[in-house]
C-alpha cells in the first residue's frame, strides 16, 4: 500500500475504464441517433446533431418489452427468495453444526454448481412439457434451482462461518434453543451475507438464457435476455431499437452495481479466497 | 477426573450417576445437533437431487434411445415392443370392409379372401389374450363413440413373438395387395393401399439403441470440430483473461483515488446479461456499420470490415475478444482479492534483502496467489467450456460451423432437429468433459476448496 501512483497510472486507469465502458457508451450514442444516421458514414460519428427518442418509444410500443422485464422480475425474485430461504438452513447446518459427511455434502454442492446446463436440459424440458409447465413462470423457477441453490448454499456457508462462535456459545449458555439461536443471533448477523447472496442469485437468474430460450417460447413468458436476442429478424436487424433496449436493460443494473458494489465484490470473492 | 469417578463421594464430588447423566445429556445434545443438521440440509439436498443430479442421470438414460419429439412413435422411451390399438383399430376394420366391397364387386375374389383371412387370423390371435381383449374392447368402444383415447389406454405391451407375427402379417398383406393391383385395377385402390400401410404404424418398436449415438457422434467430423472449437475457445480466452486480469490486478493493487469507480466499471460487464452484451458486440462488429470493425480495419487488424463475422478465423476471434472483454475484469477482481491477502511485510522484507520486483513476483506473489489463481481458473475454464449464450447470439455457431461449440451443437440437435436422444448424448459428452476438467483442477488444488475452515 506504499506504492506511488504517478500520472501514468491514472492514464492507464482512464484507458481501462474507457475500454470497458466503450460498448455501453456507443450503444447510448446509437440509441439516440435517428434511423438515417445508423448507416453509412454517419454510423461512425461519436455524436449526433439530431438526437431523438424514437428508438426508445418503439422499444416499448412495438415490442412487449415491459412485459419481458416483468417476467424477468417475477421469475428472478421468486427464484431468489425461495432458494436463499431453503439454502440458509442448509448453510447454517454446514457452517455451524457438527455432523458427519459435511465435506461430501459441500463437495456435492460445489460439483452441482459446476454442472453445465446443457447436460440437464433434455430431461427437464421433457418433464416440463409433459407436465404442461412450458410457457409458465414455474417452468423457469424449477430449472433455475439447479444453479441458484448450490450458489446460495456455497456463498451462505462462507458468510455464516465468519460469524464469531462466541456469540452463539453465549446464547446457548443463556439457555437459548438451537432455533432461537438461529433466529435471534445468527440471522441478524448474517443479514448482510444473505443480502449479498440474494443480489448474486438475482443477477444470475435475471441473466439466464438457455432454459428461458427453450422452455418459454411464447412471447408472453419470455424474459429480457431472450426477448432482446429475438429482436433480430431473419433479414434485418433493428439496431436502433436494440441499442435503446440495451440501454434500458443496462441502466438499472448499473445503478444496482453502483449501490451494492462492495457487497457484490465480497460475494464474488468469498469462497475463492482463504482468510 | 477418572480417579474421582472411581471413588465416588456424594458430599464432595459429583456422583457416578450424576456424571453419567451429564454424559448422557452431552451425548443427547450431540445426537440432537447431528439430527438437526441432517434435518436442516435435507430440503436443499432433496432439491439438488431432484432438479440437478437426477436430470443428469436421466440425460444419460435418454441418450441410449432414439428419441425424436416430432415423431409420435419415438417421442417417449420404449424399452419393449408395444402395440397401438388406436392406430390398429383405425386401419384394420376399414381395410377389411374395403376388401369386402371389392370382393362383392367380384374383383380377384380368391386373392382378396386370402388377404382378409390373414388379417382376421391375426385379430383372433390378438384377442386371445384376455388382457389385450379387454383393452381392445375399451378402445374400440371409445372409437365408436368418437371419444379421445389416452396413450395409456391405446398402448399395450406385446411380446416379441406377437410383434414378429404382426410384422409378417402386414408384410404379406401389403405384398399380396401389390400383386393384385399389378394385375388389374381395383375400385378403391388408393384407399386400400393407404390402410394397409397404416397397419405399420400400430407396432411401436423399442427405440433403445444403446451406445449408438455415442458411436455416431464420436465418428462424426462435426462433433470433433465442435469439441475442437470449444477447447480452442476455452484455452485461448481463459489464457488471455488470466494474463491481462493478473496484470490489471497487480496494477490496481494499491491505494489510489477512484477505486470505487474502477470497481464499478469492472462489475458492469459482468452484471450485464451475456445475451445482451453479445448483441451489443454484434452491432460493434457489424460489417457495414460496426465501429469496432471499422477501427480494426483502420488499424490493419482485419483486411475488410466484413471479415470479422463472415470468415472462420474472424468469427472465432470476435467471440474470444468479446469473452475477454466481458470476463477479464471479473478475473482481475478475483485475483485482486487474492493479492490483498498477501501481507505487505513480506514484500518489505524481500526488498530489504535486495530482491527486485520480478523476484518478488516469482517468489512471493505467485506461490501465495496459487490457490486464488487456481480457483479463478477453475470457475472460468468451466464457464468458458459450457459457453452458450455468447456464441448463440453473436454468431449462431457460424459461419460454416466455425464457432459451433459442443453446447451449441447439442442445442441444435435437440431443439432444431428435435432429436433428443442424440442431443442428450452430446450433452453427456459436455458433462463428462466438465467432470474431467474439474477433477484435474481439484487434484491441483487439493482439498483446499471445500475444506472446513472451522477445523483450522
Amino acid at each position: 500500500m506504499h506504492k506511488k501512483t504517478g500520472p501514468l497510472f491514472y492514464v492507464f486507469l482512464f484507458v481501462f475504464v474507457f475500454v470497458v465502458m466503450f460498448p455501453f457508451l456507443w450503444m447510448l450514442i446509437t440509441s439516440i441517433k435517428p434511423l438515417t444516421e445508423l448507416f453509412g458514414d454517419k454510423a461512425f460519428t461519436p455524436y449526433t446533431s439530431h438526437p431523438t427518442l424514437e428508438n426508445y418509444v418503439s422499444v416499448f410500443t412495438k415490442h412487449p418489452f415491459l412485459h419481458y422485464q416483468w417476467n424477468s422480475l417475477v421469475v428472478a425474485s421468486i427464484t431468489t427468495i425461495y432458494t436463499v430461504f431453503v439454502a440458509s438452513f442448509a448453510a447454517y447446518a454446514i457452517a455451524r453444526l457438527k455432523f458427519k459427511g459435511k465435506t461430501i455434502i459441500l463437495g456435492t454442492v460445489l460439483a452441482v454448481s459446476m454442472f453445465p446446463q446443457i447436460a440437464t436440459i433434455s430431461p427437464i424440458y421433457m418433464f416440463l412439457k409433459n407436465a404442461g409447465l412450458t410457457n409458465s413462470y414455474l417452468g423457469l423457477i424449477i430449472p433455475y434451482t439447479t444453479f441458484s441453490l448450490p450458489l446460495s448454499i456455497w456463498l451462505l456457508v462462507s458468510f455464516f462461518r465468519k460469524i464469531p462462535f462466541d456469540l452463539e456459545e453465549a446464547a446457548k449458555i443463556d439457555g437459548a434453543s438451537m432455533w432461537q439461536t438461529y433466529w435471534k443471533v445468527i440471522l441478524p448477523l448474517a443479514g448482510p451475507g444473505i443480502f449479498t447472496t440474494s443480489i448474486l442469485v438475482f443477477i444470475g437468474a435475471w441473466n439466464e438464457f438457455l432454459f428461458s430460450l427453450t422452455i418459454n417460447t411464447a412471447d408472453k413468458f419470455k424474459t429480457v435476455p431472450v426477448g432482446i436476442a429475438m429482436f433480430q429478424g431473419q433479414y434485418t436487424i433493428p439496431w436502433g431499437e436494440i441499442s435503446a433496449a440495451t440501454v434500458v436493460v443496462t441502466v438499472p443494473l448499473v445503478i444496482l452495481v453502483l449501490i451494492f458494489q462492495r457487497r457484490i465484490v465480497s460475494g464474488l470473492t468469498s469462497g475463492s479466497v482463504k482468510e | 477426573m477418572h480417579s474421582n469417578l472411581e471413588k465416588p463421594d456424594k458430599k464432595l464430588g459429583p456422583s457416578v450417576v450424576d456424571v453419567q447423566l451429564n454424559q448422557k445429556q452431552i451425548k443427547k445434545k450431540k445426537l440432537s445437533e447431528r439430527s438437526a443438521g441432517y434435518l436442516l440440509i435435507f430440503p436443499s439436498m432433496l432439491l439438488i437431487l431432484v432438479v440437478a443430479i437426477w436430470p443428469v442421470l436421466q440425460s444419460f438414460y435418454l441418450s441410449l434411445f432414439d428419441l425424436k419429439l416430432n415423431d409420435p412413435t419415438k417421442s417417449t422411451v420404449h424399452l419393449n415392443y408395444s402395440f397401438d390399438l388406436e392406430r390398429y383399430l383405425n386401419s384394420a376394420p376399414f381395410l377389411i370392409s374395403s376388401i369386402d366391397q371389392e370382393i362383392q364387386s367380384g374383383h380377384h375374389v380368391d386373392e382378396l379372401t386370402k388377404v382378409k383371412t390373414q388379417i382376421n387370423q391375426f385379430d383372433a390371435v390378438l384377442q386371445k389374450d384376455p388382457d389385450i381383449k379387454k383393452s381392445y374392447q375399451t378402445v374400440n368402444d371409445k372409437l365408436m363413440d368418437f371419444k379421445s383415447i389416452s396413450d395409456d389406454e391405446a398402448l399395450i405391451p406385446i411380446d416379441k413373438k406377437l410383434s414378429e407375427q404382426y410384422q409378417n402379417m402386414t408384410h404379406q398383406v401389403q405384398q399380396e395387395l401389390k400383386d393384385v393391383t399389378k394385375k388389374a385395377k381395383l375400385e378403391q385402390e388408393d384407399k386400400i393401399s393407404g390402410l394397409a400401410n397404416g397397419l405399420n404404424d400400430a407396432l411401436i418398436k423399442s427405440n433403445f439403441v444403446g451406445l449408438q449415438h455415442y458411436k455416431e457422434n464420436l465418428s462424426s467430423p462435426r462433433t470433433w470440430l465442435a469439441i475442437w472449437n470449444t477447447l480452442f475457445f476455452t484455452v485461448v480466452s481463459v489464457a488471455f483473461e488470466l494474463v491481462i486480469g493478473l496484470a490489471i490486478a497487480l496494477l490496481i493493487n494499491k491505494a489510489f483515488f477512484g477505486r470505487g469507480l474502477i470497481r464499478a466499471s469492472i462489475l458492469i460487464p459482468w452484471a450485464i446479461p451475456t445475451a445482451v452484451s453479445a448483441l451489443m458486440w454484434k452491432f460493434l462488429y457489424d460489417g457495414q456499420n460496426g465501429i469496432v470493425a471499422y477501427l480494426f480495419e483502420k488499424v490493419g487488424l482485419v483486411d475488410k470490415m466484413s471479415d470479422l463475422l463472415t470468415t472462420n478465423t474472424g468469427a472465432m476471434f470476435s467471440v474470444i475478444f468479446t469473452d475477454v472483454w466481458k470476463t477479464t475484469p471479473y478475473m482481475a477482481l478475483l485475483l485482486l482479492a487474492g493479492l490483498l491477502t498477501i501481507p505487505s511485510s513480506l514484500y518489505e522484507a524481500a526488498a530489504i534483502d535486495g530482491a527486485n520486483k520480478w523476484q518478488q513476483f516469482i517468489k512471493i506473489t505467485l506461490p501465495l496467489l496459487k490457490s486464488s489463481l487456481l480457483v479463478a481458473l477453475l470457475f472460468r475454464t468451466l464457464d468458458a467450456f459450457r459457453v452458450f449464450d455468447l456464441i448463440f447470439v453473436l454468431t449462431g455457431g457460424g459461419p460454416a460451423n466455425s464457432t459451433e461449440t459442443i453446447s451449441i451443437l447439442a442445442y441444435k440437435v435437440m431443439f432444431s432437429q428435435t432429436n433428443f436422444g442424440n442431443g442428450s448424448s452430446l450433452s453427456v459428452i459436455v458433462f463428462v468433459c466438465v467432470a474431467i476438467i474439474s477433477i484435474i483442477y481439484i487434484k491441483l488444488l487439493g482439498a483446499d476448496l471445500i475444506q472446513d475452515s472451522n477445523k483450522k
